[in-house]
């Protein structure tokens, strides 16, 4: 479990987290989610201990990262900025890491087999591609075989297989009831694998819910067309049901498709369309952290 | 801890920086002995302290060297990033300052160890040829001070890079201090009748350990110095390492 209670973080004049709290439960996946520079690595970082609050406290599995033992073994970690020597070879980094946490060194060719990164092991960093340091941030991460991970956009640089296998590993990480947060600044790209999201604008809280409840809020209107348009918004209209007609005849209700369905079947009326208007994830989290502009920035 | 210590070891074995240093170290070290034996200093070959000062002097560009590996083994680590890893498997940053204390320790040792042993393969085949005889107490003496001014030094290094962080700034800030600046606080003491002062000075401190002559302070009083600027150095570390945030 990690939790982050009133984390305020500045940086001279920069308030870079504001009074931020939530937390992130064992078994599920929890995306961290917000804009560039929205403070998603800074409270990362706060969580674990490489930055220090200005003031509220984190924990992870019930006390501060800094009083963990053998931390390595307990949380995995993934940051943004890339962390290995570039002239050490993959598998030396993994090897120091381990005998730094304790961890046998057999671990580190599983966890380099895992990644698929067993042939590059021995090449030195420096002639990795993106996808390959990613791949070796991510050995890093599980070379502990940890209870908790705290990932940092960890679909970077990976390609379309290497996002499939990610989502389907966190997947069965969490089925084993660990604990997982990873941050994005795509909503889209985390959809499939979360089961939470808290969204965080400019270091504040925006919003902190189930996944479903985000894509519930992404059902918008339905569209209908039919020859007898006019007919149907009258019916509609009868039925308290609110159609407003469009440029090209069809109409847009604001309500659900099946009982549009069950009162143009009713009174015989011809349909041509019938659908859900859905406003896009990324649409929904637009709104959510209220400024476009800055996305992407 | 000896988790940790062995990591560190392993780091400094995994890049080729550290054994550009034993290169040096063996070249350096055979071009001191050789040339000591080639055109021996004032006394001659069969002088009391030749041998001893034979090898401590080849000890020189090992202590010189163990200062900049020290140095290297803190400010590579924000150099190349990898102190987010480095801190997420030592959250407690004073014990890091220790650990890395001690892996300068271990690089200076080890740099003095391959000084003296280059010397010992020169010495012993050259002087053997020449028919001087070898004085084995002699030489022990000077290697044991090398080794200890190197283990030491190695240590102020890690200290200097730990309070420091930047490669650049702490590599040329050393340079600048130990040639340029501190000999203009020399003059500047010597000019106020505090020249006796000079003798305690960080700089003269790490010069002393290879000075054969016994100008400045006796070999204890030099160590005794190195362990105090250290302790500085390292409490300095500590207090820079745990107020940085690593973002």
């Amino acid at each position: 479990m990690i939790e982050v209670e009133g984390l305020t973080k500045r940086f001279g004049k920069t308030l870079a987290v504001d009074d931020l709290t939530f937390s992130v439960e064992p078994g599920r996946i929890t995306g961290f989610l917000g804009p560039n520079g929205a403070g998603k690595s800074t409270t990362m970082r706060a969580v674990l201990g490489l930055v220090k609050p200005t003031s509220g406290r984190t924990s992870v599995l019930g006390v501060q990262y800094r009083d963990l033992p053998e931390p390595v073994r307990r949380v995995g970690v993934l940051l943004e900025t890339f962390d290995a020597h570039a002239g050490r070879s993959g598998r030396n980094h993994l090897r120091v890491l381990a005998l730094a946490g304790g961890i046998p060194r057999s671990r580190v060719d599983e966890v380099l087999g895992l990644v698929d990164l067993r042939d590059a092991g021995r090449r030195r960093v420096k002639g990795y591609s993106l996808g390959m340091r990613q791949r070796l941030g991510l050995a890093a991460a599980l070379l502990g075989d940890p209870e908790v991970l705290v990932l940092d956009e960890p679909a970077n640089g990976l390609d379309p297989q290497g996002i499939r296998w990610l989502r389907d590993f966190l997947r069965s990480l969490a089925a084993e009831g660990r604990t997982i947060l990873i941050s994005s600044h795509v909503l889209s790209e985390v959809a499939q694998t979360v089961d939470d999201v808290v969204i965080i604008h400019r270091g504040k809280l925006i919003r902190h819910a189930a996944m479903a409840d985000v894509e519930a809020m992404a059902a918008g209107s339905t569209i209908v067309r039919s020859p007898t348009a006019e007919r149907l918004a009258q019916l509609l209209a009868e039925a308290q049901i609110d159609a407003t007609s469009l440029a090209d005849g069809g109409l847009t209700v604001a309500g659900p498709p099946e009982r549009v369905g069950e009162i143009a079947a009713e009174h015989r009326i011809v349909l041509h369309e019938l659908s859900v208007e859905r406003a896009s994830l990324e649409e929904v989290f637009l709104e959510l952290t209220g400024d476009p502009g800055e996305r992407g920035a | 801890m000896t988790r940790l210590f062995a990591a560190e070891l392993l780091k400094l074995r995994t890049i080729r920086v550290t054994w550009g240093f034993v290169v040096a170290v063996l070249g350096l070290a055979g071009l001191f002995a050789a040339g000591n034996i080639g055109s021996p200093p004032d006394g001659g070959r069969l002088a009391p302290d030749y041998q001893f000062k034979l090898v401590l002097t080849a000890c020189l560009p090992a202590i010189l060297l163990a200062l900049l590996l020290g140095i290297l083994l803190f400010t590579n680590e924000f150099r190349h990033g990898t102190i987010s890893r480095t801190l997420l498997a030592t959250p407690r940053r004073p014990v890091l300052v220790g650990v890395k204390l001690l892996t300068g320790v271990a690089a200076g040792l080890g740099l003095a160890l391959l000084a003296v042993a280059t010397t010992a393969v020169v010495a012993v085949i050259w002087l053997s040829v020449i028919d001087v005889p070898l004085e084995l107490g002699d030489a022990a003496g000077g290697a044991w001070r090398g080794l200890v001014a190197a283990a030491l030094i190695g240590a102020l290094g890690a200290a200097v890079g730990g309070f420091v962080h930047s490669q650049v700034g702490a590599l040329v800030g050393t340079l600048v201090w130990l040639f340029v600046a501190e000999p203009i606080v020399w003059v500047l003491l010597g000019l106020v009748d505090l020249g006796g002062v000079a003798d305690y000075l960080p700089g003269v401190t790490v010069l002393s350990f290879a000075d054969t002559e016994g100008e400045n302070l006796s070999y204890a009083g030099t160590a005794g110095m190195a362990v105090v600027w250290t302790a500085v150095a390292a409490a300095l570390a500590i207090w820079r390492t745990r107020r940085r945030d690593i973002t």
